[in-house]
């Protein structure tokens, strides 16, 4: 029972980011590598916050979540201007910047050592540490999530993105100054990625560098694509289903070495038999 | 001074294998039109081949240095044949392409790893590398061979593609593989070629790296940032270009190495190739 409360967190955690990066690949057509240098970010922010200065679990989010966007906003300033396969290098560029930040600016995060000791969210003296409550704490942050997304999927913003999507030059022609939007959707995905990351470092109570690490964007494009472009649902689903079916793998009694690798090939494959069959995705609306 | 001088060296040694994955890079670019993102996993074939054949079955170092070469470009080859060219009968986008090369990406390594472990491996015996010195410059015999073979590899390069039928061919599908389609070129195949030719300048990449610093099964990731960044500061698609972009980018990361410290390194790279992006997009060379 605590094994599938544990999964069930870890896939609400990993659903927010879907659902998030989905925004930026799904609906805008941006193939965003740097989705997990955000999560990174809200982790480390709300950790150090919480870990050394003693603050509350939920303004150290909010806090977390202003910096991601913040560092976003700078971010997405370059990365806006670039479309396609340039904007897939460059958000790779970013992450791997982000990455070093975390790895070597010792005095904050402690580089490769990690923060240990991150204490869980407690809220009218109520302590989350048990996982039932953990949980409902993780599925409130995905509804939230979610519903902003959905919202924004409805939005005449949303239609927007798809709009530049399908034709970005011949928005343009309208009056649309697409660079804006491209940056908004990004740095909001960016807040949101930071929510799931404060929940990943308060659960795990420990985070280091890896937290930000390429190829957990990987992992998340793969639940996004999987799931389907621009389908919200699809990518809850992605997260679903990446997440359990390494698990499976575990039971049937590979080595921990060999089944971390087996799960990166799973994670690999996936990607491009999708490619091949069917790039849309499982619910998906619309081709990369 | 002296620092100066030997940190040029330096950069230049890193510069040349920069260049020979960014050649690689650029050639297959240069006929299909995508960012080949398993490049780099293609070169750490080359470096796992020599290790293979050389120290596991104790052949002879020549013949595994072939054979690791011959594997790479075959690697590459095979992707072809089997993802990338059913995508592009289908008429795929680049961004489908880029993500499948993704999934191979995430899966090469993997099984690298699973195959021969995740820890370093040393090509050739630390005790066989001497040390040489030309007034106050310091060279090893490692960096020496790889300076002269990236050189080798370049000039073979650069008069086959002028040169050669096969190089006009190439050279005719790069720049227009409709109307080379037209005229009687077999695209497909010369693309297969491409794959074979770039993939085993990548693997020459990969054992030299190997017998400079040893193998690993991640390795390949460095490499790719690493070349993708030289493809795109020389200009992509330009063999000349990579070359330029390979040796900057060498240069420059040693430079930085030594004003701001070691380990900013992947952050120095990244920087530049952000820079170059945002002011240069075209890179040093412009392609007609």
């Amino acid at each position: 029972m605590e094994y599938i409360l544990h999964l069930a967190i870890i896939v609400s955690i990993f659903a927010i980011l879907g659902v998030s990066l989905n925004l930026v690949v799904g609906f805008t057509g941006l193939l965003s590598l740097a989705h997990a240098a955000f999560y990174g970010v809200g982790a480390y922010a709300s950790a150090i916050l919480t870990r050394s200065y003693g603050w509350d679990f939920f303004p150290s989010v909010l806090v977390g979540i202003a910096v991601a966007m913040f560092a976003a906003l700078l971010i997405g300033l370059v990365l806006s201007k670039f479309d396609g396969d340039y904007y897939a290098l460059a958000s790779l560029g970013f992450s791997a910047i982000v990455y070093s930040l975390f790895l070597n600016w010792r005095g904050l995060t402690r580089g490769s050592l990690g923060l240990p000791g991150i204490p869980r969210p407690e809220i009218f003296g109520m302590s989350f540490s048990e996982r039932e409550f953990f949980l409902i704490l993780a599925l409130l942050c995905l509804i939230l999530v979610y519903a902003v997304s959905r919202w924004i999927e409805r939005s005449s913003f949303g239609r927007v993105l798809k709009a530049i999507r399908e034709d970005e030059r011949a928005l343009r022609v309208f009056g649309y100054r697409t660079l804006l939007f491209k940056l908004a959707v990004f740095v909001m995905a960016s807040g949101m990625a930071a929510i799931a990351g404060a929940l990943f470092a308060s659960y795990t109570r420990f985070i280091d560098p890896n937290v930000g690490l390429l190829m957990d964007s990987v992992l998340i494009l793969a639940m996004v694509i999987l799931g389907g472009m621009a389908s919200l649902k699809g990518s809850i689903f992605g997260a679903l289903f990446l997440i359990v079916l390494p698990e499976l793998m575990r039971f049937v009694g590979f080595p921990d070495l060999v089944a971390a690798e087996l799960r990166q090939i799973t994670y690999g494959l996936i990607l491009i038999l999708l490619m091949l069959y069917r790039p849309q995705g499982l619910l998906g609306k619309y081709k990369l | 001074m002296d620092t100066l001088l030997q940190l040029l060296v330096n950069g230049l040694v890193a510069g040349s294998i920069y260049a020979l994955v960014a050649m690689g890079f650029s050639l297959i670019y240069g006929t299909t039109r995508f960012f080949n993102l398993a490049h780099g996993s293609i070169a750490a074939v080359g470096g796992y081949g020599v290790f293979l054949f050389s120290r596991l079955l104790g052949w002879p170092l020549w013949s595994g240095v072939i054979l690791g070469v011959l594997c790479a470009g075959l690697a590459g080859w095979a992707l072809d044949k089997l993802i990338y060219l059913p995508l592009r009968r289908r008429k795929a986008s680049g961004m489908i392409l880029l993500v499948a090369s993704l999934g191979v990406f995430t899966v090469i390594p993997s099984l690298f790893a699973i195959a021969f472990g995740t820890h370093f491996h040393n090509l050739i015996p630390s005790t066989l590398i001497s040390v040489l010195r030309f007034g106050s410059v310091v060279f090893t015999q490692v960096q020496l061979i790889v300076l002269g073979s990236s050189v080798l590899v370049f000039a073979i390069l650069v008069l086959g593609l002028r040169f050669t039928r096969l190089g006009r061919v190439i050279r005719a599908v790069s720049d227009d593989e409709d109307v080379a389609k037209i005229i009687g070129v077999n695209t497909n195949r010369v693309i297969a070629t491409t794959f074979f030719i770039g993939s085993a300048i990548a693997g020459v990449a990969g054992m030299l790296t190997g017998f400079d610093t040893g193998i690993q099964p991640t390795m390949g990731f460095g490499l790719l940032l690493k070349g993708v960044i030289a493809a795109i500061v020389g200009g992509i698609g330009s063999i000349p270009g990579a070359i330029l972009g390979g040796f900057l980018l060498g240069s420059v990361e040693n430079l930085g190495i030594w004003q701001i410290g070691a380990e900013w390194k992947e952050a120095i790279a990244f920087a530049l190739l952000i820079l170059f992006l945002v002011f240069r997009p075209e890179g040093i060379v412009r392609r007609r």
